[in-house]
């Protein structure tokens, strides 16, 4: 009965429930209010990111289609983010999540989630789930140590505690452009900073400052992910691979260091700075990809290389190298390997010899190649060598270089000596090279020298030489040409012997021209036209062109025409001859001479010697002597002569560029004193000023000179004067001075003969004192006035105009007047001096009794007129011998002018 | 010569040589950790009035002149030693946290104080066994705060505080060091005092 009822009941239910259902989905979108929702909200998040989780409520199961839930964040409930998660029907019933990373760390803010579902339009009411923010005590910065990479933009929050006052938040090292400080709450302060700059030390701070100065503060690690680069992946034993790669500082602390792993193998291969790591693999002839994994907290790099390894062996470098065996010219090595398949493999080693600072590289080949002999080594020498090998095949890498390995070779004869030769005079100057130490192959014991004329080559001369010497001069015929042989000898016997032929000096022989030559970079730079007598090549000596000759010289190939010349020996500003020779079968030819400096040099000042002066009317000539060669320390390519006038400091410059002159000549100077120099000019500058100083003094020199000629003209006149005068005196003076008639006398007694005189010189009256006893010869010509001098008359010019010369002393000799008549000669023209006396045959005798009582005309000192007159006279009285011709009587026998008389007078006047 | 010169040296003169030596050795690490400081702020980009706000690190009554010249010195010897096992730790914990591996003029400073600072305790050491005291550290190395923050911040900003601790406890060095001298003169002259005034007595 029960049971039927209950079968019966089982439809009713089912309308029931269905019924039910229906009611509900109509309730549900009745008011646009889904019944269908969340439960069992849980938000839990670390750092930066939350975590939502959630169930959906039993109603939700009726739902047929796909269920959406939207979520909202707020952040100190300010809405951030809004996101939608969609559910499809399988879905519904579980458990749902939600995260999401904002951007700001947990602690920062308080963080909520609304979440509501939504279907067909209708949604459920909100359900909020809340993390709060970080209440503390004292200020806080966050997030706190955490790593960001460089390029990245984060947020720091700066938390204070209630009634704090906020200053400002920074990073070191960040301009405010890259940093923007937010509020976020009362007490919540956000800088959001674009890291570009990876921690230098450590970490960076982000400080955040209170009012008053209180720092607090976080650290942040900026920087890099990993950054791999140029893997190469290779084997070195054939057992294993090698990689090796390159990747950047991180910036990251130790403990957050990149990682390396190969092969994707789970072992940390290697640690950031190492970038070489090896793994144990199967080495066969395949291509494979080697793949190498780094890591650090900021991101995850993979990197490959694809390679054969059987292609990139890179051998370990042998091992005990070993001299076998040694000889004056090879030795031979033997090494081992550490790899055994190296033996396998086809290799090639290089041979580093070392010789004295030089590498020479020898190669060698063979499977699994462990020796190898050294050929053409210099005797007597030491090396030093390392090796290092490949795979012949594929050339991947030369290992690294072995441990190096000494040796000496044995000894051997000395090599062949270079000779050269040196004539000078009648000597011939056998010389050589000291051999090096490479050349002599063991000590030089001494040397031998034959020589032989080649007219006689039978005949050998033959000496020894000191091993110190490297030199033998041998007085022989140079007109006829020698053969000279020379060589070595050491503890190991003699060198092969070098020979060179001395050419006859033959005066009539063909001269080379000599040509300059200037050095550059302290080497002179020779070429010369390929001669076709050169078969064993050339030879280039050179030496000093001055002074003593040690000749050197250098051997030049015949298929070579220039050569760079050098010598420890050049010395600057000094003139070197260089010469070239062709190497014949016989003697050597010379080709070219050239003379020239390495570098010339300034001349010194004060080059030229002797250096004179000559003045030619308004020029002026300098010279010098010739400059010797051994002064010149350049090439004189002319001279300058340089006049610096003193007075107005003017200079002017003569030059020439005749490098032979001797003189130079400044023209169209002026009266004054000049500084004349002279210099040389050379490729390096005038230089070798030399200085003369000079006074040109062209007007006085001349009006001396004038003066000079024209006072010896006036002496050579009067001279001729004089002796025509004196020649024909007694034509003159019976000319001027004919005989005087001797005067009447009319009277006797005390005053009977009036003694009168031409005046021919003033005197006072007063010095007369006697009147000198007077003897008339009638005839008798007055004889001149002739002071003992012979001087008759004197006249000088004197500033203040003519004054006759006085005459200091005046001894008359005794007069005879001849009584001789002068005849008249009226072809003479009218004189006074030639004035005719009719009358005048008289003797007038003088005769002085006492000297004191002389009648004038003596002047005894002559100095009254000189005294009165300071010495000044009338021109009128210097007409001594004027005669008033109008008042002359012809028939008188003589007429005086009383001016001209002077009569005797009393003392006692 | 020098050793018939220490021969000679009674127990103040020595006293005295070593407060010389020390106050010396005081004075050149005062220079010392000024310049660590100075490179430190540099590094760290902090301004030179950054305040800590916490208290002292380094817990040792400070020396007070109504101190006996024993307690002195052992109040000045326990807070060196205390500052050097704080610069020991602040050295460990950076090189372990902070540590870039490069070695600067800053971690050349750094152990140039330290090894100072090792000498400076050696000669107070002398002083304090002279003037009779106990060389024990008080507070012991394990009471000591000695682990520092896990945050690296406050990390740098604890050595930083050991910095200035050490600068802090050199400074009271000298000061105390050079009051030590006169000290010792009265406390001679008053026990010369005491012992004639005794032999009075008898």
């Amino acid at each position: 009965m029960v049971l039927v009822k209950g079968i019966m009941m089982i439809p009713w239910l089912l309308l029931v429930s269905l019924f039910g259902k229906s009611t509900q989905d109509g309730n549900g979108q009745e008011s646009g209010v889904l019944h269908c929702g969340a439960q069992n909200l849980k938000l839990t998040g670390s750092d930066q990111m939350i975590l939502l989780t959630w169930e959906d409520t039993p109603s939700c199961s009726a739902v047929q289609d796909v269920l959406i839930y939207e979520l909202e964040v707020l952040i100190a409930d300010k809405k951030e983010h809004y996101d939608e998660v969609a559910v499809a029907p399988d879905q519904i019933g579980s458990t749902h999540s939600w995260n999401w990373t904002s951007y700001l760390a947990l602690e920062c803010a308080s963080h909520s989630v609304r979440l509501r579902s939504r279907y067909k339009n209708h949604t459920s009411q909100w359900k909020q789930e809340t993390r709060p923010g970080h209440e503390t005590s004292k200020a806080q910065v966050y997030p706190k140590d955490k790593l960001f990479q460089v390029g990245s933009t984060a947020t720091f929050c700066c938390v204070l505690p209630a009634g704090e006052v906020f200053g400002k938040m920074s990073l070191p090292e960040y301009s405010s452009a890259d940093m923007n400080t937010t509020r976020i709450s009362n007490q919540t302060y956000a800088l959001t900073v674009h890291l570009n700059q990876a921690s230098k030390y450590s970490c960076t701070d982000v400080k955040c400052e209170l009012i008053p100065d209180v720092v607090y503060g976080a650290c942040a690690y900026i920087g890099y992910p990993p950054n791999v680069m140029d893997l190469q992946c290779e084997t070195r034993d054939l057992q294993s691979v090698d990689c090796y790669w390159t990747d950047k500082d991180s910036s990251l602390p130790s403990k957050n260091i990149t990682e390396y792993h190969l092969l994707g193998s789970p072992k940390i291969c290697a640690k950031w700075p190492e970038t070489r790591c090896s793994q144990e693999v199967r080495v066969d002839a395949r291509v494979r990809n080697w793949t190498l994994t780094a890591s650090n907290p900021l991101g995850e790099v993979k990197l490959s290389d694809t390679a054969d390894l059987t292609e990139r062996v890179h051998m370990f470098p042998p091992e005990g190298v070993t001299v076998l065996s040694v000889n004056a010219r090879n030795v031979s090595l033997d090494w081992k390997w550490t790899v055994q398949q190296y033996y396998n493999l086809s290799l090639i080693c290089q041979v580093n010899i070392i010789n004295h600072g030089e590498n020479t590289i020898s190669e060698h080949f063979g499977v699994g190649l462990n020796f190898a002999v050294l050929n053409d080594l210099i005797p007597n020498w030491t090396y030093n060598v390392g090796i290092r090998c490949r795979t012949a095949q594929h050339f991947w890498k030369w290992s690294s270089w072995s441990t190096n390995v000494n040796f000496h070779t044995k000894g051997d004869v000395p090599d062949a000596l270079d000779v050269w030769m040196q004539v000078m005079d009648n000597q011939i100057i056998t010389i050589w090279k000291m051999p090096l130490a490479n050349q002599s192959h063991g000590h030089i014991e001494d040397y031998e020298v034959t020589w032989t004329k080649t007219t006689q080559r039978e005949r050998q001369n033959r000496t020894k030489v000191a091993p110190n010497n490297y030199s033998l001069v041998l007085s022989l015929d140079t007109t006829v040409g020698h053969i000279v042989t020379v060589t070595a000898r050491n503890i190991n016997g003699s060198s092969s012997p070098s020979t060179i032929t001395i050419p006859s000096s033959n005066p009539d022989g063909t001269k080379v021209n000599t040509s300059s030559i200037i050095g550059s970079n302290g080497s002179f730079n020779l070429s010369w036209s390929a001669s076709p007598t050169a078969s064993c090549g050339y030879i280039v000596d050179w030496c000093p062109t001055l002074g003593n000759c040690t000749v050197e010289w250098l051997k030049v190939p015949p298929n070579q025409t220039n050569a760079s010349i050098f010598s420890k020996n050049f010395k600057d500003g000094l003139r070197y001859t260089l010469s070239v020779y062709a190497c014949t079968r016989g003697a050597p030819v010379l080709l070219q001479r050239r003379e020239g400096y390495v570098r010339e040099k300034k001349i010194q000042d004060s080059l030229f010697k002797s250096v004179k002066g000559q003045q030619q009317d308004w020029d002026y000539e300098v010279s010098w002597e010739p400059i010797s060669l051994r002064e010149q320390t350049a090439f004189i390519q002319g001279y300058v002569l340089y006049c610096l006038d003193n007075n107005n400091n003017k200079v002017i410059n003569f030059s020439t560029d005749n490098p032979e002159a001797t003189s130079l000549t400044a023209r169209n100077l002026k009266n004054g004193s000049y500084i004349f120099t002279v210099k040389a000019r050379t490729a390096v500058g005038e230089c070798g000023a030399t200085s003369i100083t000079a006074t040109l003094n062209l007007l006085t020199d001349n009006l001396i000179g004038t003066v000079f000629i024209f006072l010896a003209a006036v002496f050579g006149l009067l001279s001729l004067i004089t002796i025509v005068c004196y020649r024909h005196w007694t034509c003159i003076k019976e000319t001027v001075y004919p005989p005087i008639p001797k005067p009447v006398l009319t009277s006797t007694g005390e005053h009977g003969c009036r003694h009168f005189q031409v005046d021919q010189c003033h005197y006072s009256e007063a010095d007369i004192t006697d009147v000198p006893e007077l003897y008339c010869r009638a005839g008798a010509p007055i004889n001149g006035f002739v002071s003992q001098e012979n001087m008759p008359f004197v006249f000088s010019q004197t500033p203040k105009g003519y004054y006759n010369q006085p005459l200091k002393k005046f001894t008359p000799p005794p007069l005879t007047l001849p009584s001789t008549a002068i005849p008249s000669q009226p072809g003479l023209p009218s004189s006074p001096f030639r004035r005719e006396f009719p009358n005048a045959s008289y003797n007038l005798i003088m005769q002085p009794g006492n000297q004191q009582s002389n009648f004038c005309p003596e002047l005894q000192e002559a100095t009254s007129l000189e005294r009165s007159s300071d010495g000044y006279q009338p021109h009128d009285h210097t007409e001594t011998f004027t005669t008033n011709q109008t008042e002359e009587d012809p028939d008188s026998p003589m007429s005086c002018v009383s001016t001209y008389i002077l009569l005797p007078q009393s003392s006692s006047r | 010569m020098a050793a018939r010169r220490t021969r000679g040296m009674t127990g103040s003169d020595l006293s005295r040589a070593t407060v010389a030596r020390a106050t010396a050795i005081a004075e050149l690490l005062r220079y010392e950790c000024s310049i660590l400081l100075e490179l430190y702020r540099k590094k760290e980009s902090f301004t030179a009035d950054v305040t800590v706000t916490e208290s002292r690190l380094v817990s040792v009554p400070p020396p007070s002149s109504q101190l006996e010249t024993r307690d002195k010195l052992w109040c000045l010897h326990s807070a060196l030693l205390q500052c050097r096992s704080f610069l020991e730790r602040a050295i460990a914990k950076e090189e372990e946290q902070l540590g870039g591996g490069k070695k600067g003029d800053y971690e050349t400073q750094r152990k140039m104080v330290k090894e100072r600072l090792t000498i400076l305790l050696i000669n107070t050491g002398e002083l304090l066994k002279t003037a009779g005291g106990v060389m024990v550290l008080t507070p012991s190395s394990e009471g000591l705060e000695l682990d520092g923050p896990t945050i690296l911040f406050e990390l740098k900003l604890w050595i930083y505080r050991i910095f200035e601790e050490v600068d802090y406890w050199t400074k009271t060095a000298i000061t105390t060091l050079q009051a030590l001298p006169s000290v010792i003169a009265k406390e001679r002259a008053r026990t010369t005092r005491v012992r004639s005034m005794r032999s009075a007595r008898r």
